[in-house]
């Protein structure tokens, strides 16, 4: 007797790649949406910054967008610098 | 003279138009004049010739004999008599003297029948029918009287002021016999006998009554002297039936017994009594038979007829208590919701019959609707004690019942659920959804509901997509979009990963594609879906490439992402060689498979082996081996055969295995809910409700600032709606002033303080 697979079902679930639990602005877990999104998905994904912080783009943007000069980074008041 | 003109004009040919206009100039008139009254003027002893003729008429007619004189003679001395008018007062006063002659006539004749009245008959139906024929004969005869008198009556008796003929025969009759005590008394004892029988159930002579009663309102006796004592008897018997039947009749006998005597009762009216008493004589009924004894039914055997369905005797009930005025109706939809309260409470509360607590339900359910559409003609009142009831003992039991309706529901929506069409599953859907509503903790009903629905959706046992997306949205009307957003998400990582998964055959096409093995994957997104734990296996190398290449392909479409497999929720289609020919397919799960691939190597693999070589999750694996060698369909043999697997166990390929199917689907042991499952979901919804505590502490106590305990409290159940007991929100307190969100107050222990 023989046995082969023929057909493989599989569920997987993403996560973003990130260092912490939770965005440091909204609160929310990264897990979760911002809280302008309904979902999660590459609508609002994460961004890393050379900091090695990270939050939602749309909670960082609107963050950076509303600084008058420096750009800096909300948790350590470090320049802002987004990796790709 | 106009006549004479006429004639003129008729024969007058050529003169017509000349003595028309000579008529209308003199201008004539027409007048009429009093008819001439006869001419002879009777003598003054007139009256005291005729009186003695008209007398011996009188006399015969009121012995039921012919007049000897001719009656138009008599008319017509009586005309003569009383239209003659003269200046001398002897011929105008004539008649009144005639009235009063009348008058002592009757008299002395009704005065003769009183002996026949007053002697003893001992039969009361004797005596009634002796004075109904009585009163008969005086009616014709006063009849006749008054048509012979008529002129009498159109002459004198308008101008002077007495009592006409007819109403004074009535008066005298009334005077002398009817008010005679002896014979008013006998006469209205028979009578009331007589009801007294037919409400024994005997037949009367309803004509009888029927003519004495006209009699009585005739001569104005009803209301005085028959009403009171009628009432009083039937006062007197109802409230001893009353009394005694509630004891002695079944309830369904008794109300039956009710309606019989009410139907009874009109009759009555229609046949006898006057209209006038009908509404004393019917409210003397349901007093005495139904509003009395309204709480003795209620709590007699009130339940009994719920228990046993007996529509048509509850029905009665309600329209009887409906007579008696919204009290008793208040009563009945008490006792029928505390029936409720309290048999509901035995189909919820009992835990070793959790399996049938939703069929029950529903069935429960069913049941007491019926009654509220048969039997208390859909009154909104009791539609909403149903309601309410239903809400109050279902919550009685907590989380139970919310679990237990949403694995009905999601068998429900399982494929292999035979017994219903689209529509009749649409139905029990809705059915379903009722109960549902009366619950309280609804966080538990999601809880499950979504394990159950990631199951139905990843491992494809979803019977039909219309009736998953139909119940979604019967949820969303229910409990708005936030309650099923996250079930809305599912289905929407569903779809996606179907286009994901073209995009990926069309990747496939392109790079060196495993050697035939279909693949596919389910992307989650992990907040929609119920959290899994992360579980390892070894898995053989074919699976790894499968899971890198897809990894490759999905993390090049989408950075910044990282894929984990979910094991547990994995399935997989085997084919198997059995033996020369028969080639068969397994639909297995994957640790299933994991376990069969084994068996390629070695023929004989101990327990020990097989968690070496799979890292299986000791629970999990020993489910896995109890599914494919315990089970209807073994493919493994166990040495030594038991039904539960051991950790000294020794497995083999079962080489005689036969089926008639080619494919084989082992892999329900997937979709059965584990202790363990059940447990952590259970366990998510208490953490999640904890928050929520939290939550509502903090929001009152950041709006109140300080606040004593009690009113800490209170203002906490207010407003969660789900079941908590006061020790839980005593330690969410404790643990909020842990983490400084608040404080007891320096002065008080009692009272609490915000920290901002």
């Amino acid at each position: 007797m023989r046995i082969r697979l023929k057909e493989f079902n599989g569920v997987a679930v993403w996560k973003w790649v990130t260092n912490d639990d939770s965005c440091g602005i909204c609160r929310m877990q990264f897990d979760a949406s911002c809280s302008e999104c309904r979902y999660p998905g590459d609508q609002c994904p994460v961004l890393h910054g050379e900091c090695r912080h990270c939050f939602h783009e749309h909670c960082i943007m609107k963050w950076i967008n509303a600084q008058q000069t420096n750009k800096l980074c909300p948790m350590c008041r470090g320049e802002w610098k987004s990796l790709p | 003279m106009a006549k004479d003109i006429r004639n003129r004009n008729v024969n007058g040919t050529s003169s017509n138009f000349f003595s028309s206009q000579n008529s209308s100039m003199t201008t004539k008139k027409l007048v009429i004049k009093n008819l001439k009254s006869s001419i002879l003027t009777p003598p003054a002893d007139y009256f005291d010739k005729i009186w003695p003729l008209l007398k011996q008429a009188l006399e015969a007619i009121l012995n039921g004999r012919n007049s000897p004189t001719n009656e138009e003679q008599l008319y017509r001395h009586i005309d003569h008599l009383c239209t003659t008018t003269s200046t001398n007062e002897a011929i105008n006063s004539q008649p009144s003297l005639l009235y009063e002659n009348l008058k002592g006539v009757f008299d002395d004749h009704i005065q003769t029948l009183l002996p026949t009245l007053l002697s003893d008959i001992n039969d009361s139906n004797g005596y009634l029918r002796v004075l109904n024929s009585i009163w008969n004969d005086h009616l014709v005869r006063s009849i006749l009287i008054r048509q012979l008198f008529i002129v009498l009556d159109r002459t004198y008796v308008l101008h002077a002021a007495v009592p006409n003929i007819w109403e004074l025969n009535q008066d005298l009759f009334r005077r002398y016999i009817m008010q005679n005590s002896i014979i008013s008394n006998r006469c209205v004892n028979g009578l009331l006998k007589l009801i007294e029988q037919e409400r024994r159930g005997e037949t009367i002579d309803r004509t009888l009554m029927k003519n004495l009663i006209r009699m009585l309102i005739d001569l104005h006796l009803y209301k005085k002297d028959f009403e009171p004592l009628f009432l009083q008897s039937t006062e007197e018997l109802y409230h001893n039936e009353g009394r005694t039947l509630i004891q002695t009749l079944e309830l369904s006998q008794y109300l039956s017994h009710v309606e019989r005597r009410l139907h009874e009762e009109q009759l009555r009216i229609k046949n006898y009594i006057d209209q006038s008493t009908k509404l004393q004589l019917i409210h003397i009924v349901e007093n005495n038979l139904i509003a009395n004894h309204i709480k003795q039914m209620l709590s007699k055997s009130f339940d009994t007829l719920i228990d046993e369905n007996r529509l048509s005797s509850v029905a009665v009930m309600y329209d009887l208590f409906l007579r008696t005025g919204p009290l008793g109706i208040n009563d009945l939809r008490e006792a029928f919701g505390n029936y409720i309260k309290v048999h509901g409470r035995v189909l919820v509360i009992d835990v070793d019959k959790d399996d049938k607590m939703v069929d029950e339900l529903l069935e429960f359910k069913e049941k007491l609707d019926h009654f509220v559409h048969e039997c208390f003609h859909s009154n909104e009142k009791f539609g909403n004690i149903l309601k309410d009831s239903f809400e109050f003992f279902i919550n009685q039991r907590s989380n139970k019942p919310a679990e237990l309706i949403a694995k009905a529901v999601d068998a429900r929506l399982r494929t292999g659920n035979k017994e219903a069409t689209e529509e009749e599953l649409e139905k029990i859907l809705d059915k379903l959804l009722i109960l549902f509503r009366f619950i309280h903790g609804k966080d538990v009903f999601e809880a499950f509901y979504k394990k159950d629905l990631a199951k139905r959706l990843l491992v494809g046992k979803s019977a039909s997509v219309d009736a998953e997306k139909s119940m979604l949205l019967k949820l969303k009307q229910e409990c708005g979009n936030i309650f099923t957003s996250k079930l809305e998400g599912m289905f929407k990582d569903i779809e996606l990963s179907k286009d994901i998964m073209t995009a990926f055959e069309q990747y496939l096409h392109g790079h060196k594609a495993p050697e035939n093995i279909g693949m596919s994957v389910c992307v989650l997104t992990m907040g929609f879906w119920p959290t899994y734990p992360t579980v390892t296996a070894i898995l053989p190398p074919e699976f790894c490439r499968l899971q890198e290449i897809f990894t490759t392909f999905y993390l090049s479409k989408h950075t910044g992402r990282k894929l984990q497999w979910q094991y547990t929720l994995d399935h997989c289609l085997l084919k198997g060689w059995l033996k020369q020919k028969a080639v068969k397919e397994f639909h297995v799960s994957l640790y299933q498979a994991l376990v069969l691939l084994l068996f390629n190597q070695q023929n004989d693999v101990t327990y020990k082996d097989i968690h070496e070589q799979t890292k299986i999750v000791e629970p999990e694996l020993k489910r896995t081996l109890q599914s494919l060698a315990c089970g209807k369909i073994r493919l493994l043999n166990k040495k030594p055969m038991s039904k539960d697997v051991n950790s000294d166990d020794l497995f083999s390929l079962n080489t005689s295995f036969e089926h008639k199917l080619i494919r084989i689907k082992i892999n329900q042991v997937q979709l059965k809910e584990t202790p363990e499952e059940n447990s952590s979901t259970t366990e998510r919804v208490v953490q999640d409700r904890h928050c929520q505590i939290d939550a509502a502490i903090v929001r009152i106590m950041k709006t109140r600032k300080t606040l004593s305990h009690a009113q800490l409290m209170a203002e906490v159940f207010s407003q969660l709606k789900f079941l908590l007991s006061t020790s839980v929100v005593k330690i969410r307190i404790e643990s909020l002033i842990e983490r400084e969100y608040m404080k007891r107050s320096a002065e008080s222990a009692n009272v609490y303080e915000y920290v901002a």
